[in-house]
C-alpha cells in the first residue's frame, strides 16, 4: 500500500475515535468541546506506560483508555449540574487547563542514552514501541482498524439495548426520560466517562503512531474537528461519525489540488448541508425509518 | 397512602397555588376540574416532582418525597400523562414501550395490556403516523404497565371525540389496578363521572382540602 | 504603586474584553446561541483591512472603518448562513457546529489573503500620559474612551430607541414579541451586524495597540469574548462588560506574580470555577435560572 495513503487512513482512523467519543455524549445530549482533553490524556498515559514502564502496548492502552474514563468521570461530576451552553463551556475550559497543566510537567529519565519522557512544551518524544517490534505503517493502521472494528461493532451491539435507547431519551427529553423513572444524571455519567474511555484508547494509538506527542496537539480545534464530524454525521448509528471523518479528511484532504482552499470550501458546505439535514446526514430518524424498512423485507 | 400537604407554589410574586392538600388512598379515584389558570397543571407538576413546592410536604406511604427529584417520584410509582402526548420521534412505538418494561413482571402485564387495546399492529409505527386515539392509549399503557401508586392523567379528552373518549375511558376502567390511585385533571365532565368516584372544583388562590375521603 | 499600575494597565486591556464579551453577550441575550465564529469574523475584518491598506492609503483611520465594515458583513454572513435557518429550539447546537464552520471558512480566507505570519498593524499615535509615577499608553487610554463611547451608543440604542425595545422584547419572549410586530428573523441579522461592529472595534483596539496581527487572533478573541461573558454573568450585558475588566484585571495580576506562562491557566481555571460554582456568573444568575426552568417546562 502507498505510504501516503496509510497514513492518511491511519489518521482517519485514530480521528474517528475522538469522533465517536464526542458522539456517546451528544447521545445523551450535550455538547463537548473537551474531548480532546481524554483523547490528550490516553496519549500521555499510554506513552509513559509503554516508553517510561517498557510495558506492552496492551497495558499502555488499557492505562489510556481507563485514565480516559477516569478523568471523564471527574468532568462529569464536577460539571454535573450543568447543561448545554454552560456544559460545553466548561468542558472547553477543563481541556485547556489540563492542555496548560502538560506545558509544566517534566519527568524524563534517561532510557538507552535517549531523554524519554514529558517535558513542558516539548512533549513527550521517541514513543518507538512500534519501531521497535518492527510495525510498518500498514501493521499498524491494521491494528487500529482492528481495534475500531470492535468498538464499533460493541457499540451496534448497544445500539438496541436498553441503556442506549433511555440514553436517547434522556437525551431528547429529559422529562419524558424523568416521568418513566429515568435518572439523567446517572446516564449522563455512564456516557461521558464510556466517551472518555473511547477517546482515551484513540489518544492512546495516537502517540503510538506519531511517536512524539505535545501539548500544542491537544488544542481545541481537535476537539471541536471530532464533535463537527460527528453533527455532520447524523447520530442516528456509530457509523454517522465516521462518515463526517470520511467526507472531511477522506474526500478533501485527498484531493491535493484543493489543499489551500479545503477549509473554504468545506466550511461553506457543512453549513450549507446543516441547513438542509440539521440532524446530519444519518440522522436518527432516516437511520430508525431505514432499518424499519430494511426489517420489514427481511421477515 | 399519597399526600400533599398544605402545598404552596408561586411564579415571580404570583401566587398559583396556595395552601392546597390532597389525600389518597389506594384504588381512589379523584377528578379536579376547574377554569384554566387555576394551578390544576401546576398542582400535577409538584404532585409528580416537575416542580417543587414553596411551602409544604409530599409524601408517599412514610416516605417524604417533597425535595426529590422527578425521576424518583416516577420510581417510588408515581406516574403521570402529559397533555400533548409524548413521545420520540427516533424510535418505534413498540421500542419505547418495551423501554419501560424493566421487569418480568412489567413486560407481562405490558403484552396483556397491548393484547387487549388493539395497538399491536401499531407497534412498529412511528408517533407521527399514530392516530391520537392510539397514542393517548399507548400513553396511559406506558403507565399501567408499571402498575403505579397513583397516576395522573393531564387532560386525556384533549383533541378526542366523544367516541373515542368514552372508550378510552372503558379502557382506562378495565385495566386500573384495583390498588393504584387515579387522578384525572380535566374538563370534560362526562369523562369524569364515567373514571372518577368524585369530582372536585379548583378555584383561584383558595385554599383546599382534596381527597375521596372515607378510609 | 506596582499593584495600582497593574490594575491600570489590567483596566486598559479589559477595556477590550469587555466589547468581545459584549458581542457574545448580545446574541446569547438575545437569541440564545453562541457565535463561535465571532473570533473569525472580527480576524476577517482585520485581514481585509490590512489587505486593502496600500490601496485605500487612509492609515490608522481607515483600518479602522474597515475592520469594522469587514467584522459586521462577516457577523451578518454568518447569521443569514448558520443561525437564521436553526432559529427553533432545538437548533442551538446544530447553529453553533455551523457557526464552527464558518469560522475555519473565514480563517482560511484570512489566511488567504495574508499569507504570513505576522503582518502590521498600524495605530493612531498618540504620547504616552504621566501621572506622577504612573503610565498610561495615550493609545490605550483613547481606546478606553472608545470603548466607553461604543458602550454608550449601544446603551441608547437598546434603551432610547425603538428599533432597542423590539430587540429587548425579543430577548424577554420571542412569541409575544412576534405580536408586538417585531420581525424575530430580521431582528437577529441587525443584532448580529451590531455585534460585528461592537467586536471590529475591539478588534482595532487590540491589533492597534499590539502593531501587528497573527492568524491566531480569531481562536483568541473568541476565547476573551466567551470568558469574559462567563464572568459577567451569560446573557448579561453590564455583565460581560463587568466581566470584561475584570479578565483584564485578572489577566495582568496573575501575568505579574506568576509569569505569562501561568496567566492562562489562571483565567481559564477561573472561568471553569464560576460556571462550576456560580453558573449565572455575576449578573446572570437570574437568566441562568429562567432558562433551566424553561427548559425543565413540562
Amino acid at each position: 500500500m502507498d505510504l501516503y495513503l496509510a497514513s492518511v487512513l491511519t489518521n482517519m482512523t485514530l480521528i474517528a475515535f475522538l469522533a465517536l467519543s464526542a458522539y456517546l455524549v451528544l447521545v445523551v445530549g450535550e455538547v463537548s468541546f473537551g474531548q480532546q482533553a481524554f483523547f490528550c490524556i490516553g496519549a500521555y498515559l499510554t506513552a509513559s506506560v509503554t516508553a517510561l514502564a517498557g510495558a506492552h502496548i496492551v497495558w499502555g492502552l488499557l492505562a489510556g483508555m481507563l485514565a480516559g474514563a477516569v478523568c471523564a468521570l471527574l468532568l462529569g461530576f464536577l460539571t454535573i449540574r450543568l447543561s448545554g451552553l454552560y456544559f460545553a463551556i466548561s468542558t472547553l475550559c477543563f481541556a485547556e487547563l489540563l492542555r496548560f497543566s502538560l506545558l509544566h510537567i517534566r519527568f524524563t529519565q534517561l532510557i538507552d542514552g535517549r531523554e524519554i519522557g514529558p517535558d513542558g512544551p516539548e512533549g513527550f518524544s521517541n514513543i518507538r514501541w512500534i519501531f521497535e517490534h518492527n510495525y510498518a505503517v500498514t501493521d499498524f493502521l491494521l491494528l487500529a482498524a482492528t481495534c475500531l472494528l470492535i468498538l464499533l461493532v460493541l457499540l451496534f451491539g448497544l445500539q438496541r439495548s436498553h441503556l442506549m435507547l433511555a440514553a436517547r431519551m434522556v437525551g431528547n427529553d429529559p422529562v419524558l426520560a424523568q416521568s418513566q423513572g429515568f435518572n439523567p444524571h446517572r446516564y449522563r455519567l455512564v456516557f461521558i466517562a464510556l466517551s472518555g474511555a473511547v477517546a482515551g484508547f484513540g489518544g492512546g494509538l495516537f502517540a503510538l503512531f506519531n511517536t512524539h506527542i505535545e501539548p500544542a496537539m491537544f488544542g481545541v480545534m481537535l476537539g471541536v474537528h471530532g464533535l463537527a464530524y460527528s453533527i455532520i454525521g447524523g447520530l442516528g448509528t456509530p457509523l454517522g461519525p465516521l462518515l463526517g471523518v470520511m467526507l472531511d479528511i477522506g474526500l478533501l484532504e485527498s484531493i491535493r489540488q484543493l489543499a489551500a482552499y479545503r477549509m473554504i470550501l468545506f466550511g461553506g458546505l457543512v453549513a450549507l448541508l446543516l441547513v438542509f439535514r440539521p440532524e446530519g446526514i444519518a440522522s436518527p430518524r432516516l437511520v430508525a425509518r431505514l432499518r424499519r424498512r430494511w426489517g420489514r423485507r427481511r421477515v | 397512602m399519597f399526600s400533599l400537604q398544605g402545598v404552596s407554589k408561586s411564579f415571580g410574586g404570583v401566587e398559583v397555588l396556595k395552601d392546597i392538600s390532597l389525600t389518597l388512598h389506594p384504588g381512589e379515584r379523584l377528578g379536579i376540574t376547574g377554569a384554566n389558570g387555576v394551578g390544576k397543571s401546576t398542582l400535577i407538576n409538584i404532585a409528580t416532582g416537575f416542580l417543587t413546592p414553596d411551602v409544604g410536604h409530599i409524601k408517599l406511604r412514610e416516605r417524604t418525597l417533597t425535595h426529590r427529584p422527578a425521576w424518583a417520584f416516577a420510581q417510588a410509582g408515581i406516574r403521570r400523562t402529559f397533555q400533548t402526548t409524548r413521545f420520540l420521534a427516533t424510535s418505534t412505538l413498540g421500542e419505547q414501550l418495551l423501554l419501560v418494561a424493566r421487569t418480568p413482571e412489567c413486560r407481562a402485564r405490558l403484552d396483556a395490556l397491548l393484547q387487549s387495546s388493539g395497538l399491536q399492529s401499531s407497534l412498529p409505527l412511528f408517533a407521527d403516523e399514530i392516530p391520537l386515539p392510539m397514542l393517548r392509549k399507548a400513553e396511559v399503557i406506558r403507565g399501567l404497565a408499571a402498575q403505579p401508586e397513583v397516576l395522573f392523567l393531564d387532560e386525556p379528552s384533549a383533541g378526542l371525540t366523544v367516541d373515542e373518549l368514552h372508550e378510552f375511558g372503558g379502557f382506562l376502567q378495565q385495566h386500573l389496578h384495583r390498588k393504584t390511585a387515579l387522578v384525572v385533571v380535566e374538563h370534560r365532565l362526562d369523562f369524569m363521572t364515567m373514571v372518577t368516584d368524585l369530582v372536585v372544583e379548583m378555584h383561584l388562590n383558595q385554599g383546599l382540602q382534596l381527597g375521596v375521603g372515607g378510609c | 504603586m506596582e499593584v495600582i499600575q497593574t490594575s491600570l494597565d489590567g483596566l486598559m486591556v479589559g477595556s477590550t474584553y469587555a466589547l468581545l464579551g459584549l458581542g457574545f453577550a448580545l446574541v446569547f441575550g438575545i437569541m440564545r446561541r453562541i457565535n463561535l465564529a465571532f473570533g473569525a469574523c472580527l480576524l476577517f475584518g482585520a485581514s481585509l483591512a490590512i489587505y486593502l491598506e496600500p490601496l485605500l492609503g487612509w492609515g490608522a483611520w481607515g483600518l479602522f472603518l474597515v475592520t469594522m465594515a469587514g467584522a459586521a458583513l462577516a457577523s451578518a454572513y454568518v447569521e443569514r448562513l448558520c443561525f437564521a435557518p436553526h432559529s427553533q429550539r432545538r437548533g442551538a447546537v446544530t447553529a453553533m457546529i455551523a457557526s464552527f464552520a464558518i469560522w475555519m471558512q473565514l480563517d482560511e480566507i484570512s489566511s488567504q489573503l495574508l499569507p504570513q505570519r505576522t503582518h502590521a498593524y498600524q495605530g493612531l499615535e498618540v504620547p504616552t500620559l504621566w501621572l506622577g509615577e504612573l503610565s498610561v499608553r495615550g493609545d490605550q487610554l483613547l481606546h478606553f474612551g472608545m470603548a466607553l463611547v461604543s458602550i454608550m451608543l449601544l446603551y441608547i440604542l437598546l434603551y432610547k430607541t425603538r428599533l432597542g425595545l423590539l430587540i429587548r422584547a425579543t430577548a424577554d419572549n420571542p412569541e409575544s414579541a412576534h405580536l408586538l410586530g417585531a420581525r424575530v428573523s430580521w431582528l437577529g441579522f441587525v443584532v448580529f451586524f451590531l455585534a460585528g461592529i461592537l467586536g471590529g472595534v475591539a478588534a482595532f483596539m487590540i491589533l492597534s495597540a499590539d502593531g501587528y496581527a497573527t492568524p491566531l487572533f480569531g481562536l483568541w478573541s473568541t476565547f476573551k469574548g466567551l470568558m469574559a461573558m462567563i464572568i459577567g454573568g451569560v446573557g448579561s450585558l453590564l455583565g460581560a462588560v463587568v466581566g470584561g475588566l475584570i479578565l483584564g484585571l485578572v489577566e495582568t495580576h496573575a501575568g505579574a506574580a506568576l509569569g505569562a506562562e501561568f496567566r492562562d491557566m489562571v483565567t481559564f481555571g477561573l472561568v471553569f470555577l464560576v460556571l462550576i460554582i456560580r453558573p449565572g456568573g455575576l449578573m446572570g444568575v437570574k437568566i441562568y435560572r429562567t432558562d433551566n426552568a424553561a427548559q425543565e417546562r413540562v
